[in-house]
């Protein structure tokens, strides 16, 4: 029982602080399930942001789930799940008590450019720090032709991505195909 | 029937198409812009519960609110469509699809990581993902920084270099942040009075 409500605090924390969009709350998950609570790696983290793209539904209930599974089962993941409502719900149904008031504020504006710019940071922040655990992953020799191959296979998916527009979903399933191959046949 | 009555079966009428629409919104999207623009023409055009201006306000408050944006949308959406019932249906709806699909994953997940072509099947997903996150920081950046001038960088910088070097929690780096833009906004609108 105090596993679990550690759970529900952990991600109530989590969502509290969730400004900027689904991606912002990928640090904040790694922060908490990695760094602050130690209840996974950072490749079973790395893997989890991967599979967060390939599966429906919002990527922090996504990541929270995995978490509180991995962590307690099935009422871990109802748990972690919880955790992240609660706060939201009460934020959602103040703004729509204060509605007209806080719709026009320059402080509430103010306060949003603020947060949004530092999902800018934590998202770059977790970007360093994935793609060098995707470069280098633990416990494989680095290697110079799997080295090439993997920032081609990055450059590849970004190109798809950021220039044609391509939803997330295919890219990563491509990237997962293209990276099997690879090491079957050639590397 | 009297009015109030009347009111009660319609809006209890509404609890199942909330919850199939959100399930179905959920199922299909997983990227918080995906969610609201799909929602918008469900409710907006094909439903016709919400007019196109009423929309544009619940999003206001969906995106000024933390948290998972499809749920907060869901909550918004059955709160004002069928009160505290409906906003319970919504978001069941939404969060029903992503909780069963992740219990499934990972339990599976624990078993077939460990085999060979899964692994690296995931490690080229994660490659995937760089890209994508580089993706990713460069529509926020430029969402976030154009017509601004240095204030968003500088908050960019300095938040940067806090997640990097201090190990303290981001907990205090939000609350220093949205201060920080509470009293810039505070100065200018003074300046602007006088």
């Amino acid at each position: 029982m105090g596993l679990l409500i550690r759970i529900v605090l952990a991600f109530m924390k989590v969502s509290a602080i969730a400004f900027g969009g689904a991606y912002a709350t990928i640090p904040l998950v790694e922060e908490e399930a990695v760094v602050v609570q130690g209840w996974m790696t950072y490749g079973e983290f790395a893997d989890l942001i991967a599979i967060d793209e390939i599966t429906p539904g919002p990527i922090l209930i996504n990541s929270a789930t995995f978490v509180g599974m991995r962590v307690a089962g099935i009422p871990g993941a109802i748990a972690a799940t919880v955790g992240c409502i609660i706060i939201p719900c009460i934020f959602v149904m103040i703004l729509l008590v204060l509605y007209r008031r806080f719709h026009d504020s320059a402080l509430m504006e103010g306060a949003m450019v603020s947060l949004k710019c530092m999902a800018v940071a934590l998202i770059a922040s977790t970007f360093i720090k994935l793609g060098l655990n995707a470069l280098l992953p633990e416990g494989v020799a680095p290697d110079l032709a799997t080295g090439i191959f993997s920032v081609a296979v990055i450059c590849g998916a970004f190109y798809l991505i950021n220039q044609k527009k391509i939803s997330p979903l295919p890219v990563m399933l491509g990237c997962g195909a293209v990276n099997l191959l690879a090491h079957l046949l050639f590397l | 029937m009297s009015r109030d009555g009347k009111d009660r079966s319609s809006r209890l009428g509404k609890l199942l198409p909330l919850f199939l629409a959100t399930f179905t919104i959920s199922m299909t999207a997983n990227s918080g812009y995906a969610i609201l623009a799909v929602m918008k023409d469900d409710f907006v055009n094909k439903r016709e519960w919400f007019t196109e201006d009423e929309m544009a306000d619940l999003i206001a408050i969906v995106q000024s609110a933390p948290g998972a944006m499809a749920v907060n949308a869901s909550m918004v959406v059955g709160y004002q469509s069928a009160g505290f019932l409906g906003s319970l249906a919504a978001v069941v709806g939404c969060i029903l699809p992503p909780l069963v699909v992740m219990i499934i994953v990972t339990a599976f997940y624990q078993v077939i990581v460990s085999n060979e072509f899964v692994y690296l099947f995931m490690r080229g997903m994660q490659l995937g993902v760089v890209g994508m996150l580089l993706d990713v920081i460069i529509g926020l950046f430029v969402n976030v920084t154009k017509g601004r001038g240095a204030y968003p960088l500088i908050i960019m910088i300095l938040a940067f270099l806090y997640v990097r070097l201090s190990g303290w929690s981001i907990l205090y780096l939000a609350i220093a942040c949205a201060l920080a833009g509470v009293i810039k906004a505070s100065l200018i609108a003074k300046r602007e009075e006088s």
